[in-house]
């Protein structure tokens, strides 16, 4: 159940996706993580890739073009 | 109520659209550009006018470049940013969508991170305007207009443009992550 | 001791931080966008039509955050293929519409309108460093431009070289022309195979993609 954080501020796509597919990869059912972006088409594709595989998301937005994107490991 | 939470509004203007409606939409739009223009969509040949207007002004003539001996490109150079209908349009692509992401209040001033980005900027962008030259286009001029029209070298671009965006992604992942 | 919550409630317990409407800043922009439009169709209605068209352009480009280097580089690098059969949906709609509007042009006995440029060798190297950059430099030229206004400061740096590449690439031309192009010329698929032909296997090949790609996108379980 622990959560983590993933700096994606700044970087361009693909970076935010690539990131957030090797950080999770490393977790374990129940853990969450989360990522900040400010990539408004990594905004699109992160959240698609972790819906694909089936885990639970939501995006808030925490700023101007600033996204926290919550991601729990469902399985 | 608050327009902020208006559906219309949220699925509008809020909201990013899904791809499958852009690409209808983007479609539409190079057919009807295609009539009204005479000649379908592309980006990257006003850009050799921009670099060529400001050699003329400060460094010297480009006439004499054998790519210059295109009737086209040789009449582009005595027009200016402002009566040039490709080099408008380009700059409407970056208003409009400075538009957009302001009316859904996601504008922000990105800043560089890091050096690697700047190597990557400029290695990426040298690279792709060379590459326009040599290939006639890019993604909308050799691939989108190029294929829709029907043509073979759009065909070959569309091959080989996978085969760099693979290169690329080595490149990336190895040295810009 | 930890109670398992859900996402959803993780995401509602936290502060939301300030921000800002942007809307009225939107607003000046169109009104901006306006003006200028109505200024170009004082001059030239054609420059008027090429700015609108812009405009549509980069709105659609931006809220569908559309993007074609993603389309030829998500497949292999993240196992996405949707964006890429988005692409094929618009190549297909555009052939379409082109074909159309080729076929008439061309019964009415007038020159062959649209993009067709001589294949050869430097196309295929051609494409493979536009390849290369764009998936390095995170766009390609419409990506490049949209960002450009998203107000992505790498992006704006990568346009004033892909501004000066572009010179570059037409300084070289010369050489490239006396190696490759020369003798090279374009090939129009209808006018080799005939109009029924050339348009079916288009669409055809564009299906046949559209599956391949799909199939990729749902193949790729990590």
């Amino acid at each position: 159940m622990a959560e983590y954080r993933l700096d994606c501020l700044g970087e361009a796509c693909p970076v935010p996706l690539l990131k957030t597919q090797k950080k999770f990869a490393g977790l374990n059912v129940g853990d969450v993580l989360i990522v900040e972006i400010d990539h408004s088409c990594a905004m699109k594709n992160v959240p698609e890739w972790a819906r694909k595989e089936g885990h639970n998301v939501e995006i808030e937005e925490t700023g101007d073009g600033e996204w926290e994107i919550y991601i729990e490991k469902a399985k | 109520m608050k327009l902020e939470e208006n559906k219309y509004f949220k699925a509008v203007v809020k909201n990013a659209w899904p791809y499958t409606v852009g690409a209808v939409l983007l479609a539409l739009l190079n057919i009807t550009l295609f009539i009204a223009n005479g000649s379908p969509w592309g980006v990257t040949t006003p850009f050799v006018y921009w670099a060529a207007w400001i050699h003329e002004t400060l460094v010297g003539p480009v006439r004499d470049w054998v790519y210059f001996n295109n009737p086209t490109h040789l009449k582009a150079l005595d027009l200016t940013f402002f009566t040039h209908g490709g080099s408008l349009m380009n700059l409407g692509i970056i208003i409009g969508a400075l538009f957009t992401s302001l009316a859904a209040s996601q504008f922000k001033i990105r800043k560089i991170k890091s050096f690697r980005q700047v190597i990557a900027a400029i290695v990426g962008g040298l690279l792709m305007g060379y590459g326009t030259r040599i290939a006639f286009g890019c993604n909308i001029g050799a691939f989108f207009s190029g294929v829709a029209s029907f043509s073979l070298h759009g065909w070959v671009y569309t091959i080989f443009i996978f085969a760099g965006a693979w290169i690329g992604s080595k490149l990336l992942v190895k040295f810009f992550m | 001791m930890e109670t398992k919550t859900t996402v959803t409630e993780r995401v509602a317990v936290r502060p939301g931080r300030k921000k800002k409407n942007q809307l009225p800043a939107a607003i000046v922009v169109l009104l901006g966008v306006i003006l200028f439009g109505v200024m170009l169709g004082g001059k030239s209605a054609g420059l008027a039509i090429s700015w609108i068209f812009g405009i549509a352009f980069g709105i659609v480009l931006q809220k569908s955050r559309f993007c074609f280097t993603a389309a030829f580089r998500d497949p292999v690098l993240t196992g996405s293929t949707s964006l890429t059969k988005a692409v094929i949906i618009a190549v297909a709609v555009a052939s379409v519409g082109f074909g159309a509007i080729q076929y008439a042009a061309v019964t009415k006995g007038g020159t062959l309108p649209g993009f067709v440029s001589p294949v050869g060798w430097h196309v295929a190297i051609g494409a493979l460093m536009f390849g290369i950059g764009m998936v390095i430099s995170g766009g390609c030229a419409s990506g490049t431009l949209m960002r450009v206004g998203e107000g992505f400061m790498m992006q704006w740096l990568s346009l004033i070289f892909f501004v000066l590449g572009t010179l570059w690439g037409a300084h070289d031309y010369s050489w490239w022309k006396s190696i490759f192009i020369d003798g090279t010329s374009g090939v129009h698929l209808p006018s080799v195979l005939g109009w029924p032909l050339g348009i079916v296997l288009q669409l055809t090949v564009l299906g046949l993609l559209y599956i391949l790609a799909d199939r990729w996108g749902n193949r790729q379980k990590s």
